[in-house]
């Protein structure tokens, strides 16, 4: 797992250092989540894609294809028919996410995970990213993830930050106490 | 030998009595040549007698009498033996029982050393497990508390869970959203 990772950082970095020189990094980010969305998403894609045995130039054929349909620019499609003739297919959820780390470093930000019990408002959303923010000092993206398990409130997560304002949190605080009496 | 002759004399004094006794008419002996021979006869028979029987009687005598005193120096020597064997055994006997005493005396004291010893011990460590069971049954006491408050807590937070769950509805979500968004300043 941890090469794994490590080969995923490689590429991402070599992508990254690319889309730097053509002042694109946040646009190729964008477009590589794009393609990698498409890529989990449709299970033929992502098959052809992974499958050992079929062809690196069909390999790459498809991936290309893929990013064309989204509209992706020539480094992007140029990356993944690379990655995917390379038999590194597998890995783009990986680079696309130590893409994002690379980028989010450039530009000052950083991403929160939010678990949340019910869909946050637009409005909640704002008012949370901005006391991270307001917290952290630097710009935050939220990453909204509804988990039904969750009873209520939201759980969020940046780096190895936890903000816990859930219910559960609040109950698991309370089971604590009183077991220790 | 003495005494032979004292017999010899008596009998020769008693021959004119029977002399005169023969006179009378009929006596038990005669005074004439027949007196002489008789005495003859008699003097050679104590001769005789004297030599055969006599002297091998004295022998005899003697010579029991000394096996009597050596018998008798022996069994005085045997008894003084036996009594000094007998002081012997009884300053034995004697060494041995203050022996034996002392022995006792020691065994007796090391004994009652040995038991005041093993009941010092017997009690200490009686001391320290009714201390280790009372340790013992404390920690189970705390532990069966603990346990019995985490069940209990478990049980009263799941039951509150599932209340919640039930009992939540849109609003109540909006409310407790806002406000741990309202405390997302304490984070730092």
């Amino acid at each position: 797992m941890r090469s794994h990772e490590r080969t995923a950082r490689r590429y991402a970095k070599a992508l990254y250092d690319v889309a730097r020189e053509a002042g694109a990094t946040d646009a190729v980010g964008q477009e590589m989540e794009q393609v990698a969305a498409v890529c989990a998403g449709d299970a033929g894609a992502h098959d052809v894609l992974t499958r050992p045995w079929i062809k690196p130039a069909d390999r790459r054929g498809v991936a290309v294809a893929i990013a064309q349909k989204i509209g992706a620019r020539k480094l992007v499609q140029d990356f993944v028919g690379l990655v995917a003739e390379r038999g590194r297919a597998d890995h783009l959820p990986e680079i696309v996410g130590a893409y994002r780390t690379l980028v989010d470093a450039e530009l000052g930000r950083t991403r929160a995970q939010v678990r949340t019990a019910v869909a946050l408002t637009d409005g909640e959303k704002r008012q949370l990213s901005g006391k991270l923010e307001h917290a952290l000092g630097k710009r935050v993206i939220l990453e909204e993830q509804v988990d039904a398990a969750l009873l209520g409130g939201f759980v969020a997560q940046v780096g190895s930050l936890i903000f816990d304002g859930s219910l559960d949190g609040q109950l698991a605080r309370m089971r604590q106490r009183l077991a220790r009496g | 030998m003495i005494r032979v002759l004292a017999i010899a004399a008596l009998l020769v004094g008693m021959v004119p009595s029977a002399a005169r006794a023969a006179e009378g008419g009929g006596g038990l002996i005669n005074l004439d040549k027949s007196i002489a021979i008789q005495a003859i006869n008699f003097l050679l028979l104590l001769l005789i007698l004297g030599k055969l029987l006599y002297r091998p009687l004295l022998a005899k005598m003697e010579e029991r009498t000394q096996a009597i005193r050596k018998s008798l120096d022996e069994a005085q020597a045997a008894r003084a033996e036996a009594q000094r064997e007998r002081a012997e055994h009884a300053a034995k006997l004697e060494t041995a029982y203050a022996e034996a005493q002392a022995i006792r005396a020691t065994a007796l004291k090391e004994a009652a050393e040995e038991q005041r010893r093993l009941v010092e011990s017997a009690r200490a460590e009686a001391g320290r497990l009714v201390e280790s069971a009372r340790n013992e049954m404390a920690q189970e006491v705390t532990r069966a508390r603990q346990e019995l408050r985490r069940e209990v807590v478990d049980l009263a937070i799941t039951a509150a869970e599932r209340l919640i769950r039930k009992s939540l509805r849109e609003e109540d979500h909006r409310r407790i959203v806002q406000d741990a968004i309202g405390r997302v300043d304490k984070v730092n």
